[in-house]
């Protein structure tokens, strides 16, 4: 979103346990939002930022709400999120793995070739993302999902760097400008969340 | 509702409709897994619905890396046309209050497919047994009365055990008694609703402890195979003690019970 300009054009607002508050009318943008942006050079490219845990009884009406009023024609989704190391299974030890690392989800329409490996059986993804790519798969839309597995609880300037070769890809490199120096403009996005979280000063 | 894989919906009529409940164990599922992937049946298309809880992987029958980067979803279904077989496999557990309103959209699409029966797999808290069911066999079948005589007749045959009914209310001495299927998820629901929508079922059901259940479903679908015949058995097999019956377990049972062990725990 530092490449360039966007502008708010919706959001999905909605609340569950999960949320920080009990007021259900007054809520605000960091407790219960899903804030959706599109590209002012390019409104056909949309963006949506979910700062919320959307809950499985939840999931079904946001995808409705969402993707229904959005033409099915032409459009592709990349889908960006975390997991904890711990829900990898592999027949190593998990304490064993270098973390973070990057696995992809696909529809079977989509056709790029991913830019980390595949997630391997048996590993499966729930929640939002396994919702989204669960729409795109039925409905024979192109969609990807890149899973980033980490072992840290708080963002931190290593598991999102973990997402940069996403960042070349053919659909996401038209949105990126200076690749080389965005671990720079990561360090500064990311101190000022630090700052704010250090609750020992 | 049903979204085919292909451009056209496929036809079901005649077909034997197979399917799981998530029960105790998960017991259905795994059978339901074990016939497919022994099978080799092909994906058909999806049953999507707001009534389970989403999730997505990688193609749990892969064989080869060709076939691995198929995504599958919740609840999909596979079909086997030289053997008039269709089956559901239902990969996640239930909404809450959502169990019902499923139950009713996809008998209400089988029926509407013209499919020949349904044949759900089961199972149920071992802990439940009384006396009798302690001692007898594990296995037990549920049948609604708009099966086909022949079905009827062959089943009766096979000299099975029909499921007990048991007090309604257990603690009251006097209490009615009804099928409880304990641990058993939505087979009581689905087998109300095939009886008040007139649809030809069989319920087959173990009674199983929860634990590493493969066993179980090996059980389950020799039971079923007793009755379906859909494999037969393998007389050529070199060691004596291995199964007469070739049942090929999915490559997404992998890891069933969790990842490798770090090496400084021993």
């Amino acid at each position: 979103m530092n490449s360039g300009v966007w502008e708010e054009v919706g959001c999905a607002k909605l609340w569950n346990e999960w949320c920080r508050t009990t007021d259900t009318v007054h809520l605000s943008p960091t407790d219960a939002f899903c804030v959706f942006y599109h590209l002012k050079s390019n409104p056909s490219v949309l963006l949506c930022q979910c700062s919320c845990y959307v809950a499985e009884d939840q999931q079904y009406q946001w995808l409705d709400k969402v993707f229904g009023s959005c033409p099915r024609k032409n459009m592709q989704v990349t889908v960006l999120t975390c997991r904890h190391v711990t829900d990898y299974k592999t027949a190593e030890s998990t304490s064993s793995l270098h973390s973070p690392f990057l696995k992809a989800l696909k529809t079977e329409n989509f056709k790029e070739p991913p830019c980390c490996s595949l997630l391997e059986q048996p590993n499966i993804v729930h929640d939002l993302p396994a919702a989204v790519l669960s729409y795109c798969q039925v409905w024979k839309i192109p969609a990807i999902l890149y899973l980033c597995y980490t072992d840290v609880m708080k963002l931190d300037l290593i598991t999102v760097g973990a997402f940069k070769p996403v960042l070349s890809s053919r659909s996401l490199k038209g949105l990126v400008k200076n690749i080389p120096q965005s671990t720079e403009i990561l360090k500064k996005l990311m101190t000022t969340n630090e700052i704010q979280s250090n609750i020992y000063t | 509702m049903f979204v085919p894989c292909g451009d056209s919906v496929p036809d079901l009529a005649g077909f034997t409709f197979l399917m799981p409940a998530v029960s105790v164990g998960n017991v259905g599922q795994l059978a339901i897994d074990l016939i497919i992937s022994t099978l080799n049946m092909c994906k058909i298309g999806y049953f999507y619905t707001d009534c389970l809880v989403p999730m997505v992987g990688n193609n749990p029958y892969a064989t080869a890396e060709e076939n691995s980067t198929e995504l599958s979803i919740n609840a999909e279904v596979y079909s086997l046309p030289s053997k008039k077989l269709v089956a559901l496999q239902l990969r996640s557990i239930f909404i809450k209050y959502k169990s019902k309103p499923f139950c009713e959209k996809l008998l209400s699409w089988v029926k509407s497919s013209n499919c020949a029966k349904v044949i759900v797999l089961s199972s149920s808290h071992s802990y439940h047994r009384n006396d009798l069911q302690l001692r007898s066999t594990p296995f037990r079948y549920l049948l609604t009365p708009f099966l086909q005589k022949t079905v009827q007749n062959k089943i009766k045959s096979l000299n099975w055990e029909e499921m007990e009914k048991s007090p309604c209310i257990p603690e009251v001495d006097d209490s009615e008694f009804c099928i409880r299927i304990p641990g058993g998820g939505i087979t009581k629901t689905l087998y109300d609703e095939g009886c008040s929508k007139e649809i030809p079922m069989v319920v087959l059901l173990k009674f199983v402890s929860e634990g590493d259940n493969i066993p179980d479903a090996l059980g389950l679908v020799e039971y079923l195979n007793e009755w379906l015949q859909i494999i037969k058995p393998c007389l050529q097999c070199d060691d004596p003690t291995a199964s007469a019956l070739q049942w090929k377990m999915p490559s997404s049972w992998r890891l069933l019970f969790g990842s490798g062990l770090p090496p400084a725990l021993f």
